[in-house]
Parts: C-alpha cells; sequence; structure tokens
C-alpha cells in the first residue's frame, strides 16, 4: 500500500510549509541532495499533500481523531468501485509525489498517486491512498500485494 | 584487420542511473539503484549507494536496510538503449573505427582524435547527458584499465612506453578485463600480483597458465594492440534467451510458460541473424544450487518454431522428471551449431516444411502490432510478466553489441 510519500521542497508554497510546520518534516538524502518533505503515516498526525481545484492543499491522512471515517490510511479500489465508500461520497484527488515509501523500500513514483478526498461530520478533509493488487513487479520488490494506483506509468 | 596505433575506451559511470538522471533530475546526488530481475535485484548503483555497501546483483531486501533512504528506480532498456546510440553516434562522429561493446561501453580507434579526451567528454555530457571516463593508450586493454581507474569522470592518456610501465606498476591483475577469480588465484600462487609482475612474467609460462588470451593480455599490456576493434559483431556461434524466472518454481505450468517464452523470443533472434539451429540445450538452475543442461540434435538444421518448441518440449518433460521437487530459478535455452540459412546440408529423410501457417501469422501479426501481441496461449501463466513493458525488452534485445 503506502507507508509515505516524499515530494520536492521546491513543489511546495513557503506558506503551506509554514502553516502545517512542515519544517520539521524536511530532509535531505545526501549531503549534496536537494531537500524535501516526507509525509509518513507513522507521523504523530499524518498528513498528505494534494492536488485538488488546481491548488496544492496539505490535507490529514487517514481518518485522524474522527473515529466514524474508516481507519485504514488507504482506499482499496475495489471497494470503492463497489460502493462502499458511497456514503462518504469520496471526490478523486492527486497526490504530487517523487518517491513513495512502502515496507522499508523507497521507489520513484513518477506523477505521484491517487488519493481520494473524504469530510467528516465537521467538514474537515479527509485523504486516503487508493490502492490495487500489486503488480508482480511490486510484489518482488516490497513483497506486498497491494500498491498505490499511479498518476503517471505504473510499475 | 587493421590496428590502429591508439585505442580509446568509453565507459559511462553508473550507465543505468546516470540514464535515469537524465530524465529525471532530482535523482541527482541521492543514492539510487535500478532494480532488474523482476524487481528483486540492484543491477546498477549510483556512486552514493555504493558507498553505503550496496553492491551489483544484491537483493533489495538486503539493500534496502543498508541504506534506508535509498530510492529504487526501475529498469528501462528502451531509454537506457536510446541514450546508449545517442553516446555511439558521438563516438562515430569523431572516429573511423568504433566498437560497440556493450550498452555502456565502446572503444575506438583516438589516432584520428584531435582534440583531448576532456573535450570529448564534456561533449558527451552535454549532448548525451551522461558522465563517461575514457582511458587512451596503445592497446584496448591498457585503454580500458585506465578508465576503469579514473573512474567516475575521469580521463587518462598514456601513450609513451616509460609512462605505461609506472602505470601499470601498482595496478592489481584482477583490475585487467578478462582475469577473473580462477585466473586471479592462479597468477597469485606464482607470486604476480600486478600488472606489472604480469608482463614481467615469461609470455610461454602465461599462456601455459592462462590460455591464448593470457597470452594477448601480456601482450596488450607490452603496448602491442594484438585485439582490434571490432566494427561490426562477430557471427554468433551459439545465440541464447532465458535467465531468472523471478521467484523460484515447482510449478510444470509455469515452468513450460517460461521455456514457450523463451523459445518464442529465441525464433526473433534466429530469424533476424538469418540462421538455424542444429542443436537445442536447455539449461536450468535450481535452488539448492544446481545445474542441468540437456540438448536435442535435429536431423538437419532447422528456424521451425514447431520443431524448436517440441524440441523444447521434450526437454521440459526430461527436466520434470529429473529435477521433481526442485524449485526451479533459471532456464535458458541455447540454440548450437549454427549455420546461415541458405548453407545448410539438409536431410535425406527429412522434409523441411518451414515455419507453419501460425508461427507466420504470429511473425506478421507482431511486427504489426508490437511484440508479444500475440503469443502462444502456454505462456498464459506469465500474463502479469507480459503485462508489464518493462520485461519485453531487456538488455540482449539491443542488438550489434560486440560483447553482451
Amino acid at each position: 500500500m503506502c507507508d509515505g510519500v516524499a515530494l520536492s521542497w521546491r513543489e511546495i508554497p513557503d506558506e503551506l510549509i509554514g502553516k502545517h510546520g512542515l519544517q520539521r518534516r524536511l530532509v535531505k538524502r545526501g549531503e549534496d541532495a536537494d531537500r524535501e518533505v516526507q509525509f509518513l503515516q507513522r507521523d504523530r498526525q499524518p498528513v498528505l499533500p494534494v492536488w485538488a481545484g488546481g491548488q496544492l492543499w496539505v490535507w490529514t491522512w487517514g481518518p485522524g481523531a474522527q473515529s466514524r471515517l474508516p481507519t485504514n490510511c488507504c482506499c482499496n479500489n475495489e471497494s470503492l468501485e463497489a460502493g462502499r465508500w458511497s456514503w462518504l461520497e469520496p471526490q478523486p484527488v492527486e497526490i504530487p509525489a517523487s518517491y513513495v515509501w512502502h515496507k522499508g523500500v523507497w521507489y520513484q513514483a513518477v506523477g505521484g498517486i491517487r488519493g481520494i478526498l473524504v469530510y467528516d461530520a465537521l467538514g474537515i478533509p479527509h485523504v486516503y491512498v487508493l490502492t490495487q493488487p500489486a503488480s508482480h513487479y511490486y510484489k518482488v520488490m516490497t513483497r506486498s500485494d497491494r500498491m498505490p494506483v499511479f498518476l503517471g506509468d505504473g510499475i | 584487420m587493421k590496428t590502429t596505433e591508439l585505442i580509446g575506451h568509453v565507459d559511462s559511470d553508473c550507465f543505468y542511473v546516470s540514464a535515469e538522471r537524465v530524465r529525471h533530475e532530482h535523482l541527482r546526488r541521492i543514492p539510487v539503484g535500478v532494480l532488474g530481475n523482476q524487481g528483486a535485484c540492484v543491477i546498477a548503483k549510483s556512486y552514493e549507494l555504493k558507498a553505503r555497501g550496496v553492491k551489483t546483483g544484491m537483493p533489495i531486501w538486503d539493500a534496502a536496510p543498508l541504506c534506508p533512504d535509498a530510492v529504487f528506480v526501475k529498469r528501462d532498456f528502451r531509454w537506457y538503449e536510446v541514450l546508449s546510440r545517442k553516446l555511439l553516434g558521438i563516438i562515430r562522429s569523431v572516429s573511423p573505427q568504433v566498437e560497440y561493446y556493450s550498452i555502456d561501453e565502446m572503444f575506438f580507434d583516438a589516432s584520428a582524435l584531435h582534440e583531448p579526451a576532456e573535450n570529448l567528454q564534456q561533449r558527451i555530457l552535454s549532448e548525451v547527458g551522461i558522465p563517461v571516463s575514457i582511458g587512451i593508450s596503445r592497446s584496448r586493454t591498457l585503454a580500458k584499465l585506465m578508465s576503469d581507474v579514473r573512474k567516475p569522470f575521469g580521463c587518462c592518456t598514456i601513450t609513451e612506453k616509460e609512462e605505461i610501465e609506472n602505470f601499470i606498476h601498482l595496478q592489481p591483475v584482477e583490475e585487467l578485463c578478462g582475469i577473473g577469480y580462477r585466473s586471479t588465484r592462479k597468477l597469485h600462487q606464482h607470486g604476480i600480483r600486478t600488472c606489472w609482475q604480469f608482463t614481467q612474467a615469461n609470455r610461454h609460462f602465461i599462456r601455459k597458465l592462462l590460455t591464448i588470451k593470457g597470452e594477448a593480455l601480456w601482450w596488450e599490456l607490452q603496448g602491442e594492440a594484438v585485439t582490434p576493434i571490432l566494427t561490426e559483431r562477430k557471427k554468433h556461434k551459439a545465440i541464447a534467451r532465458g535467465g531468472s524466472i523471478g521467484r523460484p518454481s515447482t510449478d510444470r505450468d509455469r515452468l513450460w510458460a517460461w521455456t514457450v517464452r523463451d523459445a518464442e523470443r529465441l525464433i526473433e533472434e534466429l530469424d533476424f541473424h538469418r540462421v538455424l539451429v542444429g542443436e537445442l540445450v536447455m539449461k536450468l538452475s535450481y535452488k539448492t544450487a544446481g545445474d542441468w543442461s540437456r540438448s536435442v540434435r535435429f536431423a538437419s538444421p532447422t528456424c521451425d518454431f514447431d520443431k524448436l518448441l517440441e524440441a523444447a518440449h521434450r526437454l521440459h518433460l526430461v527436466a520434470c522428471l529429473e529435477l521433481q521437487g526442485h524449485a526451479i530459478t533459471h532456464i535458458d535455452l541455447i540454440a548450437e551449431r549454427l549455420c546461415e540459412r541458405g548453407a545448410e546440408q539438409r536431410s535425406l529423410f527429412e522434409v523441411d516444411e518451414g515455419n507453419s501457417s501460425i508461427a507466420r501469422l504470429k511473425r506478421e501479426t507482431n511486427a504489426k502490432l508490437g511484440r508479444f501481441a500475440l503469443r502462444s496461449a502456454a505462456t498464459l501463466p506469465l500474463t502479469d510478466i507480459y503485462n508489464d513493458e518493462a520485461f519485453n525488452y531487456d538488455v540482449c534485445d539491443i542488438r550489434d553489441k560486440t560483447c553482451f
């Protein structure tokens, strides 16, 4: 599925970095490497970058403190198509990412991954990563049966 | 064949990673591994990843813990070939004789080079985006040794005998292309540890120890070019298709599917080179570290897909019987005793009816719609493999290389 995504800090407006305190999520993979913001599921308050309505947002990843929302951080694409999320009126969104992290492996995800946006009872947005059955390559690489739905070329 | 006064060797620095960095700039200056073997192994690594102890061939599940912030990328040989041919084009523009040795290495006649190697290096970087190291000397062995030693992004031109002697003085003998683990051990047993010591040994002794190939290295290290630049690939003695099958398997249907896939790829290659096969060899590796090999000899050389498949099926059945319970990891089909079409000795008792109409239809359809658009139904257990475009083009599909 997905344990985190990373996005170059250049792609995130300073305003969003300041507003959501993303400075503490800034990391460099090497001494001379570009800085990137890592959005991890294991964070105390997990969030994700989301493209919606022609704008970049940072929204809560998964249910947060809302116990009435599905407790996973991901949405199974088959269950979405079967209508099991329709009571939440999900909207498709794009999650920009340079890299995705899953089962201890960072891999390149050109274009990013797909997600859905739902609102809780207070009207607060929550994002879930959309997943699908893993390709053979993905299964071998991560030993996982599910993978995100990719925006660009699949892997 | 004409020998040249000076030979150059261009060697791309971590080529697959550099190729990925050409189209994805964010991969620069970070540890990057390119994954092959269906996502299981690191087939190329950046210098940043190498510094963390990750080696080529290492499984992803060992590499990722060694460097948790490394980014892994899927291999794409179509893209690597585009850059490789661009690189080849540049070298051909400065030299009349160029050998396309491998996807990332080329030898060239450097006698005609009218500018310093550094200029060529900069031109390649600006036009292709790939950093390369260049060695220029009096033989290809010396040129390759020099480009290797100066990596990454180095240049080394040594042509005078005295300077060559100084250069090889401290180079370990195992750095020589063609000196593998066994040869190194043999040489060490005789106190030969450096290239200099290698040149000082008796030539006949080296020939006795390492055959004629060892003797060629001996001459080349003296600055005598005995191995010419090959501007065209020599005719194949054998053509093979196959390799790892991903997760080890005992499933007969899956193993047969891999065999048929290899046979379909093999026939493509036989057709391209216009050759017939006299003997088909099947080689298998299995998990308990064993190798198995059997062959079928044809009554007369053939390029008929059905005959090839029938022979492969016989070998498959024998393998299933003899290797019952062993999990197979690799399957290779090797076409041996090749001869040019039209030059074969025909059997008195067998009528070669040529390719069946189904094989012909398959070839024509795939020529129009793309490779594997139409394939044998026996390959259905591998739909997951065929669905992935990256699996359908391998490094061995890049033609004209003189090495692998």
